[in-house]
Order: C-alpha cells, then structure tokens, then sequence
C-alpha cells in the first residue's frame, strides 16, 4: 500500500482553497468563533501588555536604586560623622550625599506646594537628616551587603536604612500576579475558544455528511478528508490572533494620546511602549494552537464516529 | 479478481440480503449482475466496495481479503475501483471538473494535469462541453455520465456500476456500455448490476442472477464474445 502518498503534496493547495471556501460559506459561524479567539486573546493581551509596561518600570527603577539612610531627628555631629566614615570605608555604598533637615523641608515644599502652608504653621523642621547613596541593582540579591545594612541600622543615630528595591520587589511580584492572572483568564477563555471553533467545526462537518461519505467512497484518506477542517480552524485561530493584536494596538495608542502624559504617574507605567514582537508573535501563535486543537478535538471524535 | 466464498450478509434476524453466495470473477472479464428489485445486487456491490462487511464468509478483491483489511488501507483499495453509484453521489456543490479532479487530487496528479484528463474523461462520455455546469444544472443521464467519467478517469482495475443506464435512452445506455467495453478492452474488470434483461442478452457476456439474496443462475460468456473479447453492443 502506498502510505508515503496518503497526502500528496499537491493536497496541501487544495486544503487551504477548501478551508478558504468553507469559512467563506459559514461566514457567520466563522465570526463567532473568530470572535471568540479574538476576545481571549485580547484579555490575555491586555495583561500582558500592564505586566511588559510594569516591568519596563521596575528594570528602568533597579537600574538606579538608592539606599536612603534617615538619621535620628536629635542626631548630633559626631553621630552624622560616625555614619558618613561608615559609608566611605564600605565601598559597596558607591557616591553618597548628606540630605540636611533644611534641605528636606525644601525639598518637601518644592514637591508638594499645595501643602506649603501647612508645613509653614508647624513648629519646627520634621524632616530629619539623611545620607542618600547609590548603589547597584545586583547588591539587592548580596548577603555581604545585607550584612552591612543590618551594621549601619546599629550605628548610634541611624533612625531608619531605606532600600529602593524593597518597593521594587512589591511591584515585581505585582508583575507576577498580572502575568499568572492573564495567563489563567487568557487560558481559560482560550480553552472556551478552542471548544467553540470545535463546535463550529463540528456543524460544519455535519452540514458536509454526504460529501464526506462520497470522498471516503472514491478513495480519500482521513487525513485527505480531515485537512480542510484542520485548516478551516487554524485559519480561524490565526484571524482572531491578529484582530486580538490589532484591537490591542489600536486601544493601546487610543489611550496613549487620549490620556495627557503628566496627568499621572500611572502613565509612565502604562506606556512606556507596546508588546515586543516576541509577545505579538505567541498572540497569534496562541490563536492558531487554539484553533487547530478545536478543530482537531471535533474532526477527530467525528472520523472515528464514523470509523 | 473478484471472489465470494459462501457470502452471507444479514441486517438483522428477519433481514438476509445475501445467503451463501459464492461466485469467481477472472481478471479481465465483463460481467453483468442481474435480478429483480431487492434481490441483493446493490448489497453485493457494497460489500465489493468494502462498504459493509459481510455476516459469514470471505471476499478477496484484486488479491485483498476484505474481511481482514486493516482501515487505514482502505482509501488506497478504493482507489483501484471505479464505482458508478446508482444515484450518482456527485458533490453537488463542484463543478462538473472539480469533481473529476478531486479524485485526482487525492491520488496526488499534479494540478496542472487535471484539465487535460478531466476534459479526455468528459470527452469520453460525450461531456465535455459541461466542464463547468454543476450536477444540479444536469439532467439524470448527463449525472449518470458524469459519475462514469469519475470512476473511469484513474484507469481502474475493477470498474464496479450499480443501474448505470438506469436513467438513460437506449442508445445513449448503449453508448455507456460501449465506453464500459472500451474500459475492459484497456485492462479494467467490468462488474455490472442492471435488470435490463435486453441488453444483457444483446452483450452475450457472462451473467450472474441473483434473486432473494441468492445465485439462480450463472450463464457463460457466448462463445463467439468470449472470442471476440470486444465488438460490442450493436452499435458503433
């Protein structure tokens, strides 16, 4: 028996003409299930897109991280001078610099003018001194400097070391909640999608009966019979794949020039820019994995119905 | 080529379409089946086609046991017999070519080949003309002719026809038989189920009855068409 030509090369063609054909025949069917992808797809984008824009913002702050170290508000001299030897024999504390308690009231009513008067009627300077040094992102994850935060935090005078990458790590598991949260209601849906472009299939292949009985009389393979409905569902993944991105891109530039950039500080995490390529790729990806399993799932409990 | 042992084939308790049919068909030979309305004909043509299985006995078609044949080769002994069903079973919704050339497309001729032996198979049941008409644009005969031209354009080596002049004038029926002829004269084994009693007696070929799901009577070739091998129905 000549298995090698079970589907000749020249079958692939026709595959995706017939494919092409039937979705154009069904058109509203087709719609459904595009839709269906497409909408997954688009929620699953949406949050990949907050999570790749959040973690352009943590690297963008890792990159500059900055321990703050706030004295006592009675810290004397001595104690100010003890701290800033400290700092100079550790070279892991890199380029420091003395923030006084005048500076950081300035520093405060330069930041927040609204509250100026507030600040004018207290009385006295509530913002205690503070050396701010800058160290690398990688010492983050050192035990010797965390050793020698723990030696600092003991220094008489030392009211409180503050890390920059404390709230950095928060915003980074953020990230990872958004990333499993979309992969869970993006998968969920994809899984509700791949089952309706099954159904769809399934109807299709019902309204095809006949056909499909006359091409197993005249010698058509299953694999000759099931390629244009495997097609037909990779195709219909693929379209809702691309209107997902479509729609996403289309959205995500809306609100960037509806949204004025300095009204808030959430704009600067939500468009620092769009999906990377890799990310447009498995969207799309992800449409045609899903439409090729629903078709496979209802062309292959079909043929063997009819085995 | 074609062999029956003891063929029993039964829908259910109160229903046997064939009861001990055994019957040899040589390569080469044109054959009619012949009998009245439910007498198992069709029955005998499924099971040939390997449509159905049969209840007790065993078929071996072009050396194939039928009752051993795994599924998967099924599609590839199928392509080795031309079948003209009774009622046609053209795809409705392809054209007149597209009809013939699917069956080309399966067995893997090459796209740019399929005009020219969709339109020799057209040209062959005088069709040519109605390359692009679809099946429902045709009438019951020019049908007939069409699903002659698909089971003739891969050369098959059994051609298997179940009522082909069923919907057709004597001569054009006589036409029909005359490309049949031509298919055995080519190689093909011919297998033909009519109850056309005229025809068949005008063939002088070789003839299996069936009646109640039985053989009743197995008539030779005569033997002037036994030497002849061809030459055909009276006409042409």
């Amino acid at each position: 028996m000549r298995r090698d030509a079970e589907v000749p090369r020249s079958t692939i063609g026709w595959f995706f003409r017939e494919a092409v054909r039937r979705i154009w025949v069904s058109k509203r069917t087709s719609f459904v299930a595009v839709a269906m992808i497409a909408i997954s797809l688009l929620i699953l984008g949406s949050f990949l897109l907050l999570s790749e824009n959040l973690e352009r913002a943590v690297t963008r702050w890792q990159g500059s991280s900055r321990v703050t170290i706030y004295l006592d508000a009675d810290a004397t001299p001595s104690q100010t001078h003890d701290v800033d030897a400290f700092l100079a024999a550790h070279r892991d504390f890199g380029r420091r610099r003395l923030v006084t308690k005048e500076e950081a009231l300035t520093r405060f009513k330069s930041y927040f003018t609204n509250l100026n008067e507030v600040v004018g009627e207290l009385d006295e300077n509530p913002f205690p001194a503070s050396f701010e040094c800058n160290v690398t992102p990688r010492l983050a994850q050192s035990s010797v400097f965390a050793r020698e935060v723990g030696e600092l935090r003991a220094i008489a005078g030392v009211d409180q070391v503050q890390l920059d990458w404390d709230w950095v790590r928060r915003l980074r598991r953020l990230v990872d909640v958004i990333n499993v949260a979309g992969f869970v209601a993006g998968g969920i849906l994809a899984i509700a999608a791949a089952f309706t472009i099954a159904n769809v299939i399934r109807l299709t292949m019902m309204l095809y009966r006949e056909e499909i009985e006359i091409m197993r009389l005249v010698g058509a393979t299953e694999r000759i019979i099931r390629g244009p409905f495997l097609i037909e569902g990779l195709l219909q993944g693929t379209i809702g794949g691309i209107f997902a991105v479509g729609l996403l891109f289309a959205s995500y530039e809306i609100a960037r020039r509806l949204i004025p950039p300095a009204s808030s500080l959430l704009w600067g995490f939500l468009f620092a820019g769009f999906l990377p390529w890799q990310k447009i790729v498995g969207l799309v990806a992800g449409g045609m994995v899903a439409g090729w399993l629903g078709s496979w799932i209802s062309v292959r409990e079909r043929t063997e119905e009819s085995a | 080529m074609i062999h029956f042992y003891h063929v029993t084939k039964r829908f259910d308790r109160y229903s046997t379409a064939l009861h001990d049919v055994t019957f040899h068909i040589d390569k080469g030979e044109f054959v009619f089946l012949t009998g009245p309305s439910g007498a198992g004909k069709s029955t005998l043509l499924k099971l040939i086609l390997r449509q159905m299985k049969p209840t007790d006995g065993q078929i071996v078609v072009n050396g194939r046991n039928l009752n051993a044949m795994r599924r998967a080769h099924l599609p590839f002994f199928r392509r080795e017999i031309g079948m003209v069903f009774q009622d046609f079973k053209l795809i409705e919704r392809m054209t007149v070519f597209e009809n013939l050339s699917f069956i080309l497309t399966i067995i893997g001729v090459p796209p740019k080949e399929h005009k020219k032996k969709a339109y020799g198979a057209l040209r062959t049941v005088s069709l040519h003309h109605k390359l692009n008409a679809y099946p429902p644009q045709l009438s019951g005969g020019e049908q007939q002719r069409v699903a002659v031209a698909r089971a003739l354009i891969n050369d098959p080596l059994v051609l298997i026809a179940d009522e082909p002049t069923g919907n057709l004038d004597p001569d054009l029926s006589a036409e029909i038989l005359e490309i049949f002829a031509d298919a055995n004269l080519r190689g093909s084994t011919v297998l033909i189920a009519t109850h056309d009693r005229e025809l068949i007696t005008r063939s002088g070929r070789r003839v299996i009855a069936l009646d109640h799901g039985r053989i009743t009577d197995e008539k030779p070739a005569a033997p002037e068409r036994a030497a002849r091998a061809g030459g055909l129905f009276g006409i042409g």
